[in-house]
């Protein structure tokens, strides 16, 4: 028996596996975030752009590393670059945005094109949905570059991509695909950790770095 | 390792800060007077406290329109009521000369109507909000910058963060604008921030944006500690009085201090950030926990608490340098009289004194009544002058030891009255927990503020810091 019972189940009902399978690992990915912000202290650009970026980078597969992270860099840096371009004109938020967002999703379509023509046809036919959500985390971008300035913004563009990179290894690693699908109720554990996290009170990692030349100091 | 973590138990994280501090002590109806600039400063205001002065307020684009840009002073800044790290605010200086629609900035450049309308209508749009909800636009007076701070700050003006918890100032720093934080008193974006201790108001260590220890300004030879806050008593009221109006169990208040008009408060924050831990190398947390649960039933005492608990680490560094005590122009002192009585009194500590001197009163309750009595009876010779001081003490002294008791020498003083002779005994005191054996001269002090004043002879074991 390969699969849990409850798991055959819904595929005899016309689920497809996939989307179980996808389903099913969301809590994981969803708690893997939560997890390097309570406890790493990495905060990325809150929960769901992490998660989103990750099922986006599993539905560019077969190439999903190499074109996802190109797209994602691009959007990255089409997305400052229109706002040192559009800075100067003091345009009100969501033109702003909404020119943002053209500049981005021209961008990617010329970068398309030019793959063709260098006859990388794989990036010309990625799929549209994924390559839309990527556009759509330039506003997120933008957004955070007003709040909390270019660099914090870039940084944390940096470590949303990394913690999507994890996501995008644990739902590709095989062994916990088919643990979960063999055993779904640990997918219940999931809220036991998140309970525990969200108690948890400690000091992040990231602040015993921030805060170490304070240990000196202290009795 | 170990140590590592249990070290870190005094540190305030993120995690605890939410979940143990904002979330059940900054409710939600609280957090929004922290956020509403103009709701802030009118709920201070009426509570007595000094906000800057609300000039002009703009709601609407109609209102823009019709706004009477003449009222405007020369100088004023301009807020969006909901902005958050000191986004979207335009300061300026003056008016141009001869130019009533053109101001002129902090980097000497100008700004014209035009110019200030479209910064208002950005405002008024939401671009500076959380949330990019529609917001409202207000001109308030321009704070100028105190002597005191003028050559640490560049441009903008300092303010100095007050966190209060349990209507107790637990902690505090100075945050001073740099040329990298383009003026603005924010670490996020390079600013200076200085650690503050809290008895005495005079700072101690401090860091560079986010974390990065430093002593000086940066290219200069300027200290950055030892800096004395002036109004410090004010700003630690002002702030617990701000906690107690704001309902905020947990507060960040930041207040500025104008040349003119003292301390004003620039705003609240419910969430306050934790770097202030690094500009104090000192840990939140073990703060916090020393004074949960205490009852503090008065503003005065909250104060009291804050700097008894949390102050004093300077006077404890130069102790431990000099090996000598810090004491302050007065302080309580213990006589010990004769036969073991102990009488604490305030004694005026005078360095431009010689001697320690006494009040007849006094001297007589701690048991020397017939030393007083006695010296009644000794004649001062007629012609006593600094050439025949020693003379006269040495003469004096051999006539009446024997018959006065107790008496140990005796002193001739000059004073702008003329000349006097006072009779000497040896008394110990103790002083901040230090024991003196003083020879004490005994005059008439009835009309004076201290029954004891103690000179220079008996004040080789302290420092004295005037401003204690």
């Amino acid at each position: 028996m390969l699969y849990h019972p409850f798991i055959n189940f819904m595929v005899e009902q016309g689920v497809p596996l996939q989307t179980i399978a996808l389903l099913l690992m969301l809590p994981v990915v969803a708690t893997m975030v939560a997890f390097f912000r309570q406890v790493i202290g990495i905060k990325a650009f809150g929960i769901y752009t992490p998660s989103i970026i990750t099922f986006a980078l599993i539905a560019f597969d077969p190439n999903g590393l190499k074109y996802g992270i190109a797209i994602f860099i691009s959007v990255i840096l089409v997305g400052m670059i229109s706002r040192y371009i559009l800075k100067r004109f003091r345009i009100l938020y969501l033109p702003r945005v909404a020119m943002t967002l053209s500049i981005v999703s021209l961008s990617i379509l010329s970068i398309l094109v030019f793959g063709g023509i260098q006859h990388r046809t794989g990036l010309a036919s990625v799929d549209i949905f994924p390559l839309l959500i990527m556009i759509t985390i330039a506003e997120k971008f933008v957004a955070t570059q007003i709040e909390k300035g270019n660099r914090m913004a870039f940084i944390l563009a940096v470590e949303t991509l990394g913690i999507s990179l994890v996501g995008y290894f644990l739902i590709r690693w095989d062994g916990l695909i088919l643990f979960v699908l063999r055993f779904p109720w640990v997918v219940l554990l999931t809220f036991v950790i998140n309970f525990s996290l969200g108690k948890w009170t400690g000091l992040r990692i990231a602040e015993y770095i921030r805060f170490r030349k304070i240990f000196k100091y202290i009795q | 390792m170990l140590d590592f973590i249990r070290k870190s138990h005094g540190l305030l994280g993120m995690n605890a800060r939410n979940l143990e501090y904002i979330r059940p002590l900054n409710r939600k109806k609280n957090r929004e007077l922290a956020d509403n600039k103009l709701l802030c400063k009118r709920t201070l205001k009426k509570a007595g406290l000094g906000v800057p002065k609300l000039i002009a307020c703009i709601r609407t684009h109609d209102e823009l329109e019709s706004f009477d840009w003449t009222t405007l002073p020369g100088s004023f800044a301009l807020k969006p009521n909901r902005g958050f790290g000191g986004e979207g605010i335009l300061v300026v200086y003056a008016r141009k000369k001869g130019r009533p629609d053109t101001w002129i900035k902090a980097d000497g450049s100008t700004i014209a109507i035009d110019d200030i309308k479209t910064h208002i209508r950005n405002i008024l749009d939401g671009s500076f909000s959380l949330a990019n909800i529609p917001d409202i636009a207000f001109f308030e007076e321009r704070l100028t910058l105190l002597k005191t701070f003028k050559p640490y700050a560049y441009k903008g003006i300092p303010d100095i963060r007050v966190i209060v918890f349990n209507r107790v100032p637990v902690m505090a720093m100075l945050r001073l604008p740099t040329q990298a934080s383009s003026g603005k008193a924010n670490l996020q974006q390079g600013a200076i921030g200085v650690g503050i201790d809290m008895a005495t108001g005079t700072t101690t260590t401090a860091i560079l944006g986010k974390g990065h220890i430093i002593e000086y300004i940066p290219g200069t030879r300027l200290a950055l500690s030892g800096i004395k806050i002036p109004y410090w008593k004010e700003v630690l009221k002002m702030s617990v009085v701000a906690q107690e109006v704001s309902g905020l169990g947990f507060l960040g208040a930041d207040i500025a201090i104008d040349r003119e008009r003292g301390p004003v408060i620039l705003e609240l924050n419910a969430r306050p950030g934790l770097s202030i831990q690094l500009a104090n190398l000192s840990g939140l947390k073990d703060r916090l926990k020393r004074v949960s649960g205490l009852k503090i039933k008065t503003t005065e005492r909250g104060i009291r608490v804050g700097q008894n608990l949390f102050g004093g680490e300077i006077e404890e560094a130069v102790e431990e340098l000099s090996g000598k005590r810090v004491i302050g122009s007065v302080e309580k002192v213990k006589l010990i009289g004769k036969d073991g009585k102990e009488i604490e009194v305030e004694a005026k500590i005078d360095t431009g004194a010689d001697s320690t001197s006494i009040d007849t009163e006094l001297a007589r309750e701690l048991g020397f009544g017939s030393a007083v009595e006695g010296f009644k009876s000794v004649i001062a010779p007629e012609d006593i002058s600094p050439e025949r001081e020693s003379e006269i003490k040495k003469t004096l002294f051999e006539k009446h030891k024997d018959s006065i008791p107790d008496l140990a020498g005796i002193s001739v003083v000059f004073s702008s009255h003329g000349a006097s002779i006072r009779p000497v005994i040896k008394i110990p005191f103790i002083m901040d927990e230090t024991e003196v054996l003083a020879s004490c001269n005994i005059t008439d002090r009835s009309s004076l503020n201290y029954p004891i004043i103690i000179g220079r002879k008996n004040l080789g074991r302290f420092l004295v810091d005037v401003t204690k």
